[in-house]
């Protein structure tokens, strides 16, 4: 809203300078960036709040700045006009519709001379960034930058019947607005309409037909009230924004439209001639009711630690309009004035009086504490997760929530037989992102390509985020914390060119570990399995600790990552977070150190390559050999002289006994009867 | 006993001893070694010249069994000759013998040295989001105030999003154009203020929590705009909660944040949750107040919306407004972020370009 500061000065007689304006109205809540020289005069650029439709007109900042410097207002006086016959007998108004327009008046004015206005008039338009038309356009203009009312001028010999009926359009109807544009208008949007058709769209624009013209002699002047909700949405169907519409959407001053069109009236008369109607057809069924709101000044201080005398809270509240009313014990009463349409409790003036005291004069200070802090359940944990993964070289990620549809992954095994249930935007604003996603991997593969055409091939990156899935249809949707992996290219070292080798499977399986270790959870188990989005043979089930699937982890499929133009392998993983983070904690159990040596023994087996080593190590500690110890892996061969079909796997046992050293011929024993054992039940031969 | 010996003095027999030993330590004597492989090969062979004229079976050893024959009267004579010879064998051979050690150790260091400027073997880590970072910085400083971490839902009811904010039917804030629905009719959260409500639902009052958290709004991405962000919510209900303690609280926060010295202001504003209403303004942390690019030359930065919880809203939580008070704050994290590393173009926090992640930790 501009705001010219002469007029402002005209209308307040102010001792404030344009920039000490701009500092004061800032501080009173009607932001103010700029203060720009126009000829003699100054722009202000206020920020009007959307509570506030009153401030956009000159006389609404008049009144916070007549506040501010305990000034008073200065309204433009009423002149005496000469007037003739009543308006009933000329004309007549039928509103049609009251709920989308409780009040409709309409004046005229015969006998004017349409032509330029005069030049402090243009001048004030022009200042403010309005362009001037001609006299009866510029004033209606005009008296909605003083007033705030937003009035229009018909062509009084252009309406048909010579009446005004405000009706809502019929569906197809069509009106040619001031702006050219012919529009087509639907059931639900309120017109202006004369005997026969729409001759304006009701508090947004005029229609061109009727619009004043040099011929004009005769004029109708509107001045109404329209449904705030109603206006809105007639003017975003149309895509239309306007200085009447804006005020309208936000809320007209019902009460003071008579004024507004006897100011407008009078000027008309003085600047372009003619002579004025006595009255008004004012067509208002259904009165607003007198509002009154009480204020305990206690209360002020309550809310704000400020303690203001209730003679300051009467200036400041009759200096914004507020009319005191007869006082209770212990309370102020005051009818709002009908402009403040913001104003319905006490504590909307406890707000009035805070903010002409001063916010700068509240006390700044700690409430008494009386809690302890607390982070979230498991934050601490996913700390200690993000924490984990950086060490092992991935990047956070953070990726949009909304993805288009994809069917190429196979979801977590919370979400599996809801790859359909995506929740849909009805609104969305970026192309192929109209689904909340179901899974992480899009947004993180879309990473990774961004990545590779900057050139960057060795990547690891890992998201923390929900995803979304519709479990009953119409219920709000499942929302679950979910994690994601991918990791492709080199290990790479700080302060090295080239990686020396490059990442597999088992990095990325080696980090979740952990990853979940340093978040003192029970281990992960994995298990071979197929998936959608996964490379067969390269993927696996992910199990938490205690024996819930909560994941895959593996190697791209070809068909996703070629889709992707991805020409080396990637390696991804998703599991369900919340899932995770609720499983077990690892186990932590102190046991004396040992006090005798222990021996190892190493055994190599030749078994097949389908043989998992879970289940060879399974198949070792079913034995139960007394002093077994541990078991673990040295490492597995296959190629060069091993069978096709086949491979190696070397072992590495631990033998050791709490009571004392044992003897060679023990470890022998056990050794070689759980050798035995391994080779009858895998069929393996020893190497 | 060879003859010859026989037919020699002691005396000669040590002379002839001492020149078989000059005569083979002389190329010893002048030797400059080649490289490491001969100066090892030269040590062996030192020590097997030291064993043949000083060892057991040496002849300088065999004149020593010669006293006998020596006159009595010089054979302390002759004790110191044996004795002086050896010791000038000994100390021959030590000198040689410490100059090609010597020579070894050096070659072998020169050999064995490091360029110690070639690069630490250290893998290399990953990076926390920035938008993390603050985050997790923002809650640690809540909690030492005693504020709990809260969250919730991110698509929402109409009743947590709108109602229960005292968002009234017809706010623009509802219209299709600002906030997003799902086809199912339910919102994106536009803001965590929703949190308050659920907060208060679960605890009851007093209350004091944060919710940080993903946040839509309908905005077409661009370098100051993205449909998705992340914003802080603050809450303190209690009785005789005043604006003083929002201001105090505010304050102390952008101090921990960004200094003892940064200074707040409060502006009266317009939210539909909120009344009386402020906005908060910090000064500068970059200028310190004297204008900068990043506070476009006012010496302050914008950063979030506050004020007293409106009485609707403790009501629709079932909390007597005349009992109860509170304050409520919320700001961007993104828009911290990207004034705290001059971002000059947000929608970097979603590209997720390694290049950018790097950056800040």
């Amino acid at each position: 809203m501009f705001i010219s500061y002469s007029w402002l000065f005209q209308l307040t007689h102010t001792n404030l300078s344009a920039p000490e304006v701009k500092e004061r109205l800032t501080m009173v809540g009607l932001a103010i960036d700029a203060v720009e020289g126009h000829g003699d005069d100054a722009v202000l650029d206020v920020e009007v709040p959307s509570n506030r439709p009153d401030c956009l007109s000159h006389v609404g900042i008049a009144r916070e700045v007549t506040v501010i410097d305990n000034g008073r207002l200065y309204l433009p006086p009423s002149e005496f006009i000469e007037t003739d016959g009543r308006s009933a007998d000329l004309t007549s108004v039928e509103i049609k519709d009251p709920d989308l327009c409780p009040r409709y008046a309409a004046r005229l004015v015969r006998g004017v001379k349409i032509g330029p206005s005069p030049d402090w008039l243009a001048k004030r338009l022009e200042t403010i960034g309005q362009r001037p038309i001609n006299n009866v356009a510029d004033i209606t203009n005009y008296v909605l930058h003083e007033l705030g009312q937003p009035l229009h001028a018909f062509d009084f010999a252009k309406l048909g019947g010579r009446r005004i009926v405000v009706r809502r359009a019929t569906p197809g109807e069509k009106l040619k607005t001031l702006d050219g544009v012919e529009r087509t208008l639907t059931g639900d949007m309120l017109v202006i309409a004369d005997a026969e058709k729409a001759v304006a769209l009701a508090g947004i624009m005029g229609g061109e037909e009727s619009e004043i013209s040099a011929q004009t002699t005769d004029v109708l002047i509107e001045s109404a009230y329209f449904d705030p909700n109603s206006v809105r949405q007639t003017a975003r169907q149309l895509g239309m924004d306007t200085e009447a519409s804006r005020r309208f959407e936000r809320g007209a001053d019902c009460e003071g439209l008579l004024r507004a069109q006897q100011r407008c009236v009078e000027l008309i008369c003085e600047l372009a001639g003619g002579v004025a109607t006595e009255d008004a057809i004012d067509v208002y069924p259904q009165p607003l009711s007198e509002r009154t709101v009480d204020l305990r000044p206690e209360r002020v201080t309550e809310l704000t630690s400020l303690t203001v005398e209730p003679a300051e809270i009467v200036r400041i509240l009759t200096g914004l309009g507020f009319e005191q009313k007869e006082q209770a014990a212990g309370r102020l009463s005051f009818k709002v004035p009908s402009w403040r349409i913001d104003v319905e409790q006490e504590e909307d003036l406890v707000e009035e009086v805070a903010r002409h005291t001063g916010y700068d004069k509240i006390g700044s200070e700690l409430p008494p504490s009386n809690s302890s802090g607390e982070y979230q359940p498991t934050e601490m944990k996913q700390r200690s997760l993000r924490r984990a993964l950086n060490a092992f070289g991935f990047d956070e990620a953070i990726s949009l929530s909304f993805i288009q549809q994809d069917a190429r992954f196979e979801l977590i095994p919370s979400l599996s037989g809801h790859e359909n249930d995506q929740p849909q935007l009805a609104n969305p604003i970026i192309e192929d992102a109209a689904w909340m996603r179901s899974t992480l991997l899009p947004g993180l593969l879309d990473s990774l390509r961004h990545n590779f055409n900057h050139g960057i091939r060795d990547v690891r990156l890992f998201e923390i985020g929900r995803i979304f899935s519709i479990f009953k249809t119409g219920e709000l949707p499942q929302e679950t914390l979910a994690l994601g992996l991918v990791a492709t290219g080199g290990a790479i070292e700080e302060g090295r060119a080239q990686s020396e080798r490059e990442l597999d499977f088992f990095d990325l399986k080696g980090a979740l570990e952990a990853a979940v270790d340093w978040m003192n959870l029970g281990p992960l188990t994995f298990a071979q399995t197929s998936a959608r989005h996964l490379r067969a043979g390269q993927s696996a089930l992910i199990e938490s600790g205690d024996g819930t699937s909560i994941g895959t982890i593996g190697r791209l499929a070809e068909s996703v990552a070629a889709s992707y133009k991805f020409r080396q392998p990637v390696y991804v993983v998703e599991l369900d977070l919340g899932a995770l983070l609720s499983g077990p904690a690892k186990l932590i159990q102190y046991s004396p150190l040992p006090r005798y040596p222990s021996v190892t023994r190493d055994i190599s087996l030749l078994v097949d390559r389908q043989v998992a080593l879970d289940e060879i190590f399974a198949a070792v500690n079913n034995q139960q050999v007394a002093d077994c110890r541990s078991v673990k892996l040295v490492g597995t061969f296959e190629g060069g002289n091993i069978p096709h079909g086949k491979r190696s796997v070397t072992l590495r046992l631990e033998y050791r006994s709490d009571e004392r050293t044992l003897r060679d011929e023990e470890v022998e024993e056990y050794h070689s009867r759980l050798t035995a054992r391994l080779l009858d039940t895998f069929g393996a031969q020893q190497r | 006993m060879t003859d010859s010996q026989n037919e020699l003095s002691p005396e000669h027999q040590v002379e002839a001893a001492r020149k078989a030993f000059e005569q083979e330590f002389e190329r010893f004597a002048r030797f400059t070694p080649r490289d490491l492989e001969a100066a090892v090969a030269e040590e062996r062979a030192l020590a097997e010249l030291r064993t043949r004229h000083l060892g057991k079976k040496s002849a300088l050893a065999a004149t020593k069994k010669l006293i006998g024959r020596v006159a009595p009267d010089q054979r302390a004579a002759f004790g110191q000759l044996v004795q002086a010879t050896e010791a000038a064998f000994v100390q021959s051979l030590d000198q040689a013998e410490q100059s090609l050690k010597d020579y070894i150790q050096n070659e072998r260091t020169a050999r064995e040295s490091i360029d110690v400027t070639l690069p630490g073997r250290r893998p290399r880590f990953g990076h926390r989001h920035p938008i993390t970072l603050l985050r997790e910085r923002l809650e640690d400083v809540f909690v030492a105030l005693g504020y709990a971490i809260e969250d919730d839902r991110e698509i929402e009811t109409d009743f947590y999003n709108f109602d229960a904010l005292n968002i009234p039917q017809n706010h623009p804030a509802r219209a299709w154009q600002d906030t997003f629905y799902t086809t199912d009719g339910f919102a994106l959260r536009s803001q965590t203020s929703t949190v308050q409500i659920h907060a208060m639902q679960r605890r009851g009052v007093p209350v004091r929590m944060i919710a940080p958290g993903r946040v839509f709004r309908r905005d077409t991405p661009d370098p100051t705009h993205n449909p998705m962000f992340f914003q802080v919510e603050g809450l303190c209900v209690d009785r005789g909660i005043t604006m003083a303690h929002l201001k105090g609280t505010v304050a102390e926060f952008l101090r921990r944040l960004f200094g003892a010295d940064t200074v707040t202001r409060f502006r009266p504003s317009y939210f539909p949750f909120t009344e009386p209403s402020a906005e908060f303004d910090f000064s500068c942390f970059k200028c310190k107040g004297t204008g900068c690019r990043i506070c476009k030359n006012s010496g302050w930065i914008e950063l979030g919306g506050s004020g007293m919880v409106h009485p609707n809203v403790l009501r629709a939580v079932d909390v007597d407004p005349q009992q109860y008070s509170g304050f409520a704050f919320g700001f961007g994290i993104d828009r911290m972020t990207a004034l705290m590393y001059e971002l000059d173009d947000i929608r970097l926090l979603f590209e997720n370009d390694v290049r950018f992640l790097e950056k800040f930790e």
